[in-house]
């Protein structure tokens, strides 16, 4: 064992998380709306690696990218069906945040629908299951904490290479800044935006395939962690995909560990009430600083006292 | 009609039962429709969080009139068991209530009292949670707005199944029988009365959108900015408009707890108030009570009858009916806001006797639909491209 388990759970939940978050902020970028069936995109994940490892037998990190290509057509699908149709009608954001709602509802139950269509044929459990027996160990370590961690530092360092390298990442930046100059300087924006929700859906259903490597799983799993999800990305700012890393591994952190310390101090019964974190910190970042930690960083560097702020605990501005 | 609210007990089965229980749950959801209609169409607030307004009008039963209707009932000399401890207050819930119905039946202005008692305190609860609510939606963007109350629903709920003082925690709590002076069925009676009070509020409100406070709010709606340069007080409207609003709201986890003669947690669930709210109003048409009225019938029907016929789909399908029932929520709010953007009902021009709307209102103007948030124009309706596929 490297760490105690309860780190090691809180850090793969924080990657998680993380994951999460970065397509959620990126979504909210592109298409200016809360994306509600982000986390559900993640059931369909848990769904795919349950499927491949239970049912076919096969290793379940095979699942990873055959999850990433199944929430990828997922969030295409949407994209195309749905948020692409309204936004060209020329809804307004909340008609269009109302629907990813009815998208979540109606992808929840269908997942529901296919893992009863699944205990009737295969007759094992498929609403309440735990992959963790399925894993391989490194030196007592369970395998899923090296390899979440390995996937969420790729994908953070890819996508930086993506957004900033790529012709395909600047034209989604430059998409999701202002659609209308972007189409005039020659760029597709269509394209771009199904490229973006392709990319979001797949990182999802990514995150989505290590959740049952650690945690019991059941479809409405991915919709349940909305809530830090949204948190982990307002706490980020919202607005920039690099606070989301920050925001989405501090939530997924807190959300495991800070439930712990609260048990040892007040009690078990405590417990009960860790949903009650992500939405702590939610309202506490829109009550104090709407704009999450880019907004505080851009107060820190930028403004006057937050200057004077930083030149007193010894630390300089250029 | 008359033949139901008259029967006795026992003569409230089969179809007779299914019909008071449609009406029972329209009475229910037109009320927080048309408080929905009155904030969203009409003003212009997405309000989100239905259920936390509702849950309070639930927990105001279970948590106030309740010990007050034991107080009341053990001042009045009938012994109950102890109730004060969360063991007694669970334990003993049951067989104390029997006590207090069995007073109640000779006592009919206690339970009508106890029943207006309830309504009241839960509409001024109600309004508080509305102003707590109006602070930070003054402040946020509405998408922000949205996430905070979704999670607040979610927050209240789970402080109501982890409290047993609230509403008995996961095991929930028996509520008396206001209505045990009515010799009929209670189910009737209080459909019936949950129905007059959709009437009264249906008055209230159309009396309110007819009234120059009315055309205020459409006014602030169409363009907020105009309001304030002419000296509005946008932000004061807009509290007071979800205060009134979240007050009615409450109204209807009230009649639930009666109705059901018991409340838990569980039966505030914000996927069941908030998203078939919206349903219906989307359904039904944003902007004008009618379309709330028609979408609320519909879904409320289609609802009923597929739970009572749930024996029947269990028997055929290998899965349970209401994930099939959520696929159809889904469905339908996506099929209606692409094909009907509108609603079945789209908003009618204000009717106000003696000025001519439509002559004066001939003007085209062009409106940005990226910011407006619904199409205004009278006569005239978008038209869905049928090949969508196809830029």
């Amino acid at each position: 064992m490297l760490l105690p388990p309860l780190v090691m759970a809180a850090i793969v939940y924080a990657c998680e998380i993380t994951i999460l978050s970065i397509g959620f902020t990126m979504t909210y970028l592109t298409a200016k709306i809360p994306n509600f069936a982000h986390g559900t995109y993640a059931g369909y994940g848990i769904y795919v690696n349950y499927t491949i490892s239970k049912i076919l037998g096969l290793n379940p990190y095979i699942s990873f990218p055959v999850a990433f290509l199944v929430g990828g057509s997922i969030g295409v699908v949407v994209y195309m069906l749905v948020i692409g149709v309204l936004t060209r009608m020329g809804s307004g954001a909340i008609v269009l945040t109302i629907s990813t709602i009815a998208i979540d509802i109606f992808l929840t139950a269908l997942l529901y629908i296919y893992a009863y269509w699944l205990r009737d044929t295969f007759k094992t459990y498929t609403i309440f299951f735990i992959l963790k027996e399925r894993d391989f160990q490194l030196g007592g370590t369970p395998g899923i904490f090296f390899v979440a961690l390995t996937i969420c530092i790729v994908t953070v360092v890819l996508l930086h290479t993506f957004l900033t390298k790529t012709r395909l990442g600047v034209s989604m930046r430059a998409v999701a800044e202002d659609p209308e100059l972007a189409s005039v300087l020659g760029i597709d924006v269509y394209r771009t935006q199904l490229y973006s929700w392709f990319l979001t859906g797949g990182l999802a259903a990514l995150a989505g395939a290590m959740y049952p490597m650690w945690f019991q799983s059941h479809p409405a799993a991915g919709s349940f962690i909305i809530t830090s999800i949204m948190a982990g990305s307002l706490l980020g700012g919202m607005e920039s995909v690099y606070g989301a890393i920050v925001g989405g591994f501090g939530v997924g952190l807190s959300e495991i560990l800070l439930t712990n310390r609260l048990q040892a101090t007040f009690g078990i019964w405590v417990g009960e009430y860790r949903p009650l974190i992500p939405m702590f910190f939610l309202i506490a970042v829109l009550l104090i600083q709407p704009r999450g930690l880019q907004g505080a960083y851009e107060w820190l560097t930028k403004s006057k006292r937050g200057i004077e702020l930083l030149s007193k605990l010894g630390i300089k501005v250029e | 009609m008359l033949a139901v609210i008259g029967s006795s007990v026992a003569a409230i089965t089969g179809m007779s039962r299914l019909i008071v229980d449609i009406a029972m749950y329209f009475g229910l959801f037109v009320i927080v429709a048309m408080a929905l209609n009155f904030q969203y169409g009409n003003a212009g607030i997405p309000n989100f969080g239905c259920a936390v307004q509702v849950i309070v009008g639930g927990f105001t039963v279970s948590g106030i009139t309740l010990r007050l209707a034991y107080w009341l009932v053990e001042k009045a000399g009938v012994k109950l068991l102890p109730y004060q401890t969360a063991y007694d207050w669970l334990y003993n819930s049951q067989l104390n209530v029997v006590a207090v119905n069995n007073y109640l039946k000779t006592h009919p202005l206690l339970g009508i009292s106890l029943l207006l008692f309830s309504i009241a305190t839960a509409m001024v609860l109600g309004a508080i949670i509305g102003w707590v609510i109006s602070v930070p939606a003054i402040r946020l963007r509405a998408t922000y707005l949205m996430i905070t109350l979704i999670t607040m629903a979610d927050a209240s709920q789970i402080f109501g199944r982890n409290i047993p003082y609230i509403c008995g925690g996961t095991l929930g709590i028996w509520i008396p029988n206001v209505f045990a002076w009515y010799p009929g069925d209670r189910g009737v009676i209080t459909a019936v009365v949950t129905l007059a009070i959709g009437l009264i509020c249906f008055f209230i409100f159309r009396t309110m959108l007819n009234s120059p406070y009315g055309r205020l709010m459409r006014a602030i709606r169409e363009n907020e900015v105009t309001c304030q340069s002419v000296g509005k007080n946008v932000v004061g409207i807009r509290r007071n408009i979800l205060m009134f609003a979240s007050a009615i709201t409450a109204i209807p986890g009230v009649m639930t707890a009666y109705y059901y003669s018991y409340v838990v947690d569980a039966m505030y669930q914000r996927a069941y108030w908030t998203y078939w709210s919206w349903l219906m109003l989307i359904l039904g048409g944003p902007g004008n009570n009618a379309g709330t009225f028609l979408g609320c019938a519909l879904v409320i029907a289609m609802r009923r009858v597929i739970i009572v016929y749930k024996w029947f789909f269990d028997k055929i399908l290998f899965f349970p009916i209401s994930y099939f029932e959520q696929i159809l929520l889904g469905l339908l709010l996506i099929v209606v806001m692409i094909f009907r953007p509108d609603g079945l009902i789209p908003e009618k021009l204000l009717y106000i006797p003696g000025v001519n709307y439509t002559k004066l209102v001939r003007e085209r103007v062009k409106v940005d639909w990226r910011t407006a948030p619904k199409m205004r124009l009278a006569g005239k309706r978008r038209r869905f491209p049928l090949k969508f596929w196809r830029r």
